[in-house]
């Protein structure tokens, strides 16, 4: 195997050097990994996040300082699938990747899998230890201990509704009096059929897939067994499958959440409900600027949940290990978490950072001045930690389920798109 | 010696009766120039293309039958012929071979219609010629993303301007990414776009080439414009419908860059039921998914060369049937 | 046909040609409006006053530049390439005499119709290997020859030179290289030009391999940039008037291109069509 690599190396070298007296003098970005060096006041270190991470203000306050140890260069992919497909596949490359990368708390439990976690440099520091909420920190070890990320924020959902749309519906508006609406799965969708049949333009929730992202949330082992092995047979995840399947018609604007559809939603009044992480609130107000109306409650259907919640991780082709680790610790500490918050709405892991926020009682404007921190807080506490069990291929279900959810919004019936879901999630073994 | 080598090479003419003359040096260096010469042309293409064309062709032929451990650097163990029994059953890959013949048709057929029809009417004594041959290629210069993207937005769903217009006039809006043929025909439209102006340039060409006393004689005998169309010009023109029959065979069994940027669904696969999942698409994805990612990708293009080689065959076999028939 | 054309066939020209325009208009119209407006039913169907912001955005958003230079860079290299080697090859296939000379045609008629870009893509983790991967000498490599460059030359050259010429230089004591370039070079002339042109577009153009080879690099072409605008503008949500001014400004280069040298690409297209 050795010596065949070094024939193919030689051919393709060969054409290579050729091409390379063409192209030297542009500089080619250089290429290799694993060598160290430090890092001076202007040499860049780069990181990518995805969606709304909240950094731009901290990153450029940070560029701007004349003391700073090193220059940061931030790259932002818009959604977490594409740039997921991005990661796994530089990864598996070895090459290519920024000094730090965001990882979407899903599809961690892939990557602390053995092999895939040789990829990540260990962040342990003991000193960090009692920083972030345990099952936060906990979600980014190894078997053996290994570190490989620094949890950013949290997912506790809350309820985001349109209250205006409610009161048109002559659905209770306030937001104490709305909580028995959003006590229950099926008291949630009882009063969805009410406002569905008041205002016909008007869908109840944003996508099919936000609201099954929710309620498999809940569950406690929806994909794999504890012991990791593929199980989608079972009577939790068939309830989420069902459920949702079955309002797709009547509830459910039946478009692909982050798309140009979903996002002209939030302008023409297309849906009046939808599960709010404390990262959805950025979304909302970026999509839609000008639309009044919105509130938050304190409650949600079926107890609580997590949805996201993301961690900073450093691959070992990072060139600059050391700095980087430094960098994101930093990114994570209480005052960044706490500017996050004041800037997206990400909901701090970092325990000094949750206390601080639940004692300034934060209100938000847009929402009504609903008090988004207290809000948060609460629901943080009606999480159940470990629910879902997220085993080493629950991103890569979690993706197909989905996808088959949007089958059935477009027309397939539910029996076709299951059995397509169940041939495809064959196929990934 | 030179007896012999100038007997040989036949094409310096000298009858060997005759008495040989002696060569100068530098006539005997011309004579070594003369022969290898051709082959120091040829060589250095040939050395070039067999590094990045044909190369990688045997290399993945030879790596479409090892394992590749996840994340792993290099190959793992042999596995026979497993590579391909799984690309040949896989629904997904049977879907994207019907959805990438549903598209070539679609967009191969109306093509060569549309270009032969614009071509006869360019083959007039229009005023502005050059102006209009221009005109009609200007998509050409539309690179295939940037045409995906202007289409994927006249395209959209909810917001596209085709199905507003369609509102507009009382019928439902149709679902061009998630219906089936809906989405084929909008994958379809961009291809014909691009190419029918070209086409019809080369079609154009082949008319030119018709002599004009054919068509005088076939007046005189009172035969209609669309009589001549049909008897004089299409047949003349068959053999530029096979090149450019095959040569869109070739292209459009490979199309890649409209349906992944006509995508709406997050994984990529060409739409939540694979409904536009092209061949090409599917060696993408292999490529870049976690369970032996390049061996079945290798494997998967090895069967698509062997498809797209075994089409082009066909349609040339047809096209020369059709040809001969209308030649009788 | 010998005809002077009716009103039917100029008005049916130009529905035809109107048809070809109303895309890249459409492009504009959305280019030139808000994000809001963009996506606000009924469409807008004028243009609107936001071009050069929208297209701010779009540098604000993409190194537009880097690819615009990238994309020459790796298009020229090509087109230079091809020429040279397929110039030399054409020649030889078209007026020397030699051993295999069939074969070889053969071959590479042969080859044309193998897509052999596709066998690249499993080689994405060897690209790798080799510290190839996210560099613009692996975007540039598999279009240094074509199979269809030598065929196309060896076509023009078949008839542009009388053998007759080839025969005269070598009586005068031309050697091969200097029969070449004196009588070979100057007559292929046009068609080098040609071929450039379309080999220029032809990698200018191509998305499937620099995607999947650049994928998470700095390095980008103009292509691959409009695909980081469709995925990922910041802020997550989905921005079409950002993508259509950016699709614009992508196409621009090759508009400029096209009327520069509509000509002589017209010219080609027929010319090579007759031979071929």
């Amino acid at each position: 195997m050795r010596k065949s690599n070094i024939r193919r190396g030689a051919a393709l070298g060969a054409a290579v050097a050729l091409v390379a007296g063409m192209t030297a003098a542009c500089g080619d970005s250089e290429s290799g990994g694993g060598s160290e060096s430090k890092l001076g006041k202007d040499d860049v270190l780069t990181i990518t996040t995805f969606s709304d991470f909240g950094y731009d203000l901290l990153i450029d306050q940070w560029n701007a300082d004349p003391d700073r140890p090193f220059t940061v260069k931030h790259t932002k992919v818009a959604d977490w699938d594409p740039w997921k497909k991005t990661l796994t596949q530089e990864l598996q490359a070895g090459h290519g990747l920024t000094d730090i990368v965001a990882v979407e708390g899903d599809a961690m439990p892939q990557f602390v899998s053995e092999g895939a976690s040789d990829q990540f440099v260990d962040l342990s520091d003991s000193s960090l230890d009692d920083r972030w909420v345990d099952y936060a920190y906990q979600a980014a070890q190894t078997a053996d201990g290994k570190q490989i990320g620094y949890p950013t924020d949290v997912g506790p959902e809350a309820f985001c509704y349109r209250a205006d749309l409610f009161k048109k519906a002559g659905l209770p508006s306030d937001r104490e009096e709305v909580k028995p609406i959003f006590a229950t799965w099926d008291s949630y969708f009882e009063a969805g059929k009410k406002l569905v049949a008041a205002l016909p333009d008007t869908k109840w929730y944003d996508a099919s897939g936000s609201i099954a992202q929710a309620m498999l949330n809940q569950t406690e082992f929806p994909f794999q067994t504890a012991e990791n092995e593929v199980n989608i047979d079972n009577p939790e995840i068939q309830n989420v499958w069902d459920t949702v399947t079955q309002y797709s018609s009547t509830l459910s604007p039946q478009v692909v959440q982050w798309g140009e559809d979903w996002t002209a939603n939030f302008r023409n009044d297309g849906f009046a409900t939808m599960p709010c992480p404390g990262w959805m609130f950025s979304n909302i107000k970026s999509s839609a600027p000008n639309v009044k109306g919105w509130d938050i409650v304190d409650a949600f259907p079926g107890g609580g949940g997590n949805w996201g919640g993301s961690f900073l991780a450093v691959p070992t082709q990072s060139e600059h290990p050391e700095e980087a680790k430094q960098f994101a610790a930093w990114l994570t500490d209480k005052d960044q978490e706490l500017a996050v918050f004041e800037a997206a709405g990400n909901y701090p892991a970092n325990v000094a950072a949750e206390e601080a926020l639940a004692a300034e009682n934060a209100t938000d404007p847009y929402f009504n001045d609903a008090p988004t921190a207290a809000i948060l807080a609460s629901r943080a506490a009606a999480v159940e930690p470990g629910h879902p069990y997220k085993g080493d291929k629950y991103s890569d279900i979690l993706g197909l389920f989905q996808t088959a959810i949007q089958r059935v919004d477009e027309g397939s019936s539910p029996e076709d798109s299951w059995k397509t879901f169940v041939q495809a999630v064959e196929s990934l073994s | 010696m030179t007896t012999v080598q100038a007997a040989r090479s036949g094409d310096a003419g000298a009858p060997a009766s005759q008495a040989p003359p002696r060569l100068t040096r530098r006539q005997r260096l011309s004579h070594w120039d003369y022969r290898f010469a051709p082959y120091l042309y040829v060589l250095p293409f040939f050395a070039v293309f067999v590094l990045v064309g044909i190369y990688p062709m045997v290399y993945s032929g030879y790596l479409s039958f090892f394992s590749w451990p996840r994340f792993g650097p290099h190959h793992g163990d042999s596995v026979g012929f497993a590579n391909y029994a799984h690309v040949l059953q896989d629904p997904v890959f049977r879907k994207a071979f019907w959805n990438t013949i549903a598209i070539f048709l679609l967009s191969s057929v109306p093509q060569v219609a549309t270009a032969t029809i614009v071509a006869a009417m360019l083959d007039t004594q229009l005023r502005g010629r050059t102006w209009w041959r221009m005109s009609v290629l200007l998509p050409f210069v539309v690179a295939p993303a940037a045409t995906a993207l202007i289409f994927g937005s006249l395209f959209a769903d909810k917001t596209g301007l085709i199905n507003e217009l369609i509102h507009a006039v009382g019928l439902p809006k149709i679902g061009w990414h998630s219906d089936r043929f809906a989405s084929w025909t909008a994958i379809a439209s961009m291809v014909n776009y691009r190419w029918t102006g070209y086409n019809t340039l080369i079609i154009l060409a082949a008319m030119q080439a018709v002599s004009r006393e054919y068509y005088e004689a076939a007046a005189i005998d009172g035969a209609s414009r669309v009589q001549q169309f049909f008897h004089i010009t299409l047949p003349s023109i068959s053999p530029t419908m096979l090149f450019v029959i095959i040569t869109s065979t070739i292209g459009g069994l490979q199309i890649f860059t409209e349906p992944r940027l006509f995508d709406t669904n997050l994984q990529f696969q060409g739409g939540a039921d694979y409904q536009y999942q092209t061949l090409t698409m599917y060696v993408f994805n292999t490529s870049n998914s976690s369970t032996d990612p390049y061996p079945r990708a290798a494997a998967a293009t090895w069967i698509i060369v062997l498809i797209i080689i075994t089409i082009a065959l066909i349609n040339f076999g047809l096209t020369r049937l059709v040809q001969r028939r209308s030649e009788r | 046909m010998n005809r002077r054309p009716g009103f039917l066939v100029y008005g049916l020209l130009s529905a035809f040609v109107l048809g070809s325009a109303f895309p890249l208009y459409w492009s504009f119209v959305i280019g030139s409006v808000t994000k809001e407006r963009a996506i606000h039913s009924p469409p807008p169907l004028y243009p609107g006053g936001h071009f050069l912001e929208n297209a701010r955005r779009v540098f604000d958003q993409i190194d537009f530049w880097s690819a615009l230079a990238n994309s020459i860079i790796i298009s020229s290299v090509s087109a230079a390439s091809v020429v040279f080697f397929s110039t030399l090859a054409g020649y030889a296939f078209a007026k020397l005499k030699f051993k295999g000379r069939n074969a070889g045609m053969a071959f590479v008629i042969a080859t044309m119709a193998v897509p052999t870009q596709l066998a690249l893509m499993p080689l994405l983790k060897e690209f790798s290997n080799l510290g190839l991967a996210g560099t613009r000498t692996a975007v540039v490599l598999p279009w240094l020859v074509t199979a269809f460059g030598v065929f196309f030359m060896r076509q023009y050259l078949v008839d542009a030179i009388p053998d007759e010429l080839i025969e005269a230089a070598r009586v005068d004591g031309c050697s091969q290289i200097r029969t070449f370039w004196t009588v070979a070079v100057p007559a292929a002339r046009p068609a080098m030009a040609i071929l450039a042109l379309f080999t220029f577009m032809h990698t200018w153009t191509d998305f499937m391999w620099p995607l999947l080879i650049l994928q998470g690099s700095d390095v980008q072409t103009l292509q691959t940039a409009l695909d980081q605008l469709k995925i990922a503008p910041a802020g997550g949500i989905s921005d079409i008037a950002l993508l259509q001014a950016g699709t614009l400004l992508a196409t621009i280069p090759l508009l400029v291109l096209f009327i520069a040298t509509g000509r002589q690409l017209v010219a080609g297209i027929m010319q090579g069509a007759v031979k071929g």
